[in-house]
């Protein structure tokens, strides 16, 4: 391991009187994956997006390589082509195909030109399996693929880091296991990622760092054979009990 | 009681000139009113309070004056204030075009509202400003959202046209009242008249009806 990609220092949000973090400090190493576990709504998805900016912070820091995150909408868009971003109801753009929706940011925002964009794109579609749906909408695939073109979508960006926002959560149990499996080429590959998941085979297997939320607070974290084989908290045990996680 | 057809076919060169005129002026009204309508849902929406309260005075006093008012006010009173003096076509195209921005200011507000967040979101997330998120992503889906409202807005429009017979332009409707007043043949003008409307508006509802199907969104 290298370097220190991202470090988050006592990170705070509120969304009025409820608070969402409470004060959250951690870091990411570079070519890491660190998966976010922990009940819903205890603020993992929330760090996450304040990462990219989608959320502001009220307090603390996040540094990126280093340098604190901007809070001018310029240097905002810098940051974020460096963070390709998958949500869970995948996001894509009705309006285009599989392969103008993995344009969509080297055109707009690279402004490559459609030459150039189409040969990244193709290419990444490769990469997730999906060549032969790049004329199809979105509408027109099933969740798996279409969360797999959101992944080759994010990657046309050409990220230095991936943040993954409960990306299987919202797919048929059948279609999980593709969109993990190209999860998985990625971190083979050396991406940087922050996973926020409840898959936890996926935690347990690809995971490089295990990160527990509770109520907007890191309540454990360690390797995954620490949280998962040997949790020190009674609550991460119960946690993953209720999950059905047998060890 | 006596009718003569024949009245409609000596006076059907002005019939299809005022039908023409019609034609032209909902169409030129609608390639000023989208745009227009588009501006105004994107001030209404841009965060600026001086923005906003000037797009919403706008919809809100165009949308909840009867057009007809509006005709006459631009045909007495803008010469007057504003020193402008358009020929009575143009005065029409000024106060249809002010009449249907409103209208379709609500319109495009409400197909942009309609989207939800995470599409902005996903095209501020891929480096997106909030002007192309919303040019390259949110736009182009409210837009086929509202196909049908517009469309409806447009049939209106296309019949609305006929008001501005009351300043003197000389489209369907002014044209099809000269020749009766002409020829005292009433039943048989209003008649043409109506046939003319209803005969080119039904395409059009059709027309409006296929290209919903064919460009509708599906999620």
């Amino acid at each position: 391991m290298t370097g220190v990609m991202l470090e988050y220092d006592n990170v705070q949000k509120r969304f009025g009187e409820f608070v969402a973090l409470a004060g959250v400090s951690m870091e990411v190493r570079t070519g890491q994956v660190v998966c976010l576990i922990g009940p819903s709504g205890s603020g993992k998805s929330t760090l996450l997006r304040c990462t990219n900016g989608l959320e502001m912070l009220d307090g603390g820091e996040i540094r990126l390589e280093g340098q604190p995150l901007p809070r001018d909408p310029r240097g905002m868009r810098a940051v974020r082509q460096r963070m390709g971003m998958v949500f869970q109801n995948f996001e894509l753009f009705p309006h285009r195909t599989a392969l103008a929706n993995v344009m969509s940011g080297p055109v707009t925002v690279l402004r490559l030109s459609r030459t150039a964009a189409e040969q990244r794109a193709r290419a990444l579609l490769e990469k997730v399996d999906l060549s032969d749906k790049a004329m199809s909408y979105p509408a027109n695939l099933s969740g798996g693929q279409q969360q797999r073109v959101a992944i080759a979508r994010a990657l046309a960006m050409e990220p230095n880091i991936m943040l993954f926002d409960e990306p299987t959560s919202a797919l048929d149990p059948e279609t999980i296991g593709e969109v993990l499996n190209v999860m998985k080429r990625l971190a083979e590959e050396g991406m940087t990622m922050i996973v926020v998941t409840h898959e936890m085979n996926f935690a347990r297997r690809v995971a490089d760092h295990v990160v527990v939320f509770e109520r907007g607070a890191i309540m454990e974290q360690g390797s995954p054979v620490q949280i998962f084989d040997a949790p020190l908290m009674e609550r991460t045990r119960d946690f993953l009990s209720h999950l059905g996680w047998e060890g | 009681m006596n009718f003569d057809w024949s009245v409609v076919w000596t006076h059907a060169g002005e019939l299809l000139q005022g039908t023409e005129i019609t034609v032209f002026l909902a169409v030129v009204t609608m390639m000023i009113a989208i745009p227009g309508g588009i501006v105004l849902a994107l001030l209404r929406l841009s965060g600026s309070r001086i923005l906003s309260g000037a797009s919403a005075s706008f919809t809100e006093l165009f949308r909840n004056l009867p057009l007809i008012l509006v005709i006459y006010a631009a045909y007495y009173i803008m010469p007057l204030t504003l020193n402008i003096a358009l020929s009575p076509i143009a005065t029409g195209l000024v106060a249809l075009s002010l009449n249907v921005s409103a209208y379709n200011g609500e319109t495009f507000r409400a197909g942009i509202a309609s989207i939800r967040k995470g599409q902005g979101d996903a095209a501020l997330a891929l480096g997106m400003s909030r002007w192309q998120a919303m040019r390259e992503v949110v736009l182009p889906q409210a837009v086929r959202r509202v196909l049908p409202v517009l469309a409806s807005t447009w049939v209106s429009l296309f019949k609305d046209t006929s008001l501005v017979s009351v300043i003197a332009v000389g489209e369907l409707a002014y044209t099809a009242m000269r020749i009766r007043s002409q020829t005292f043949r009433v039943l048989e003008m209003l008649t043409a008249m109506a046939a003319i409307y209803w005969a080119l508006g039904y395409p059009q509802a059709k027309l409006v009806d296929w290209l919903n199907r064919k460009y509708g969104i599906n999620e």
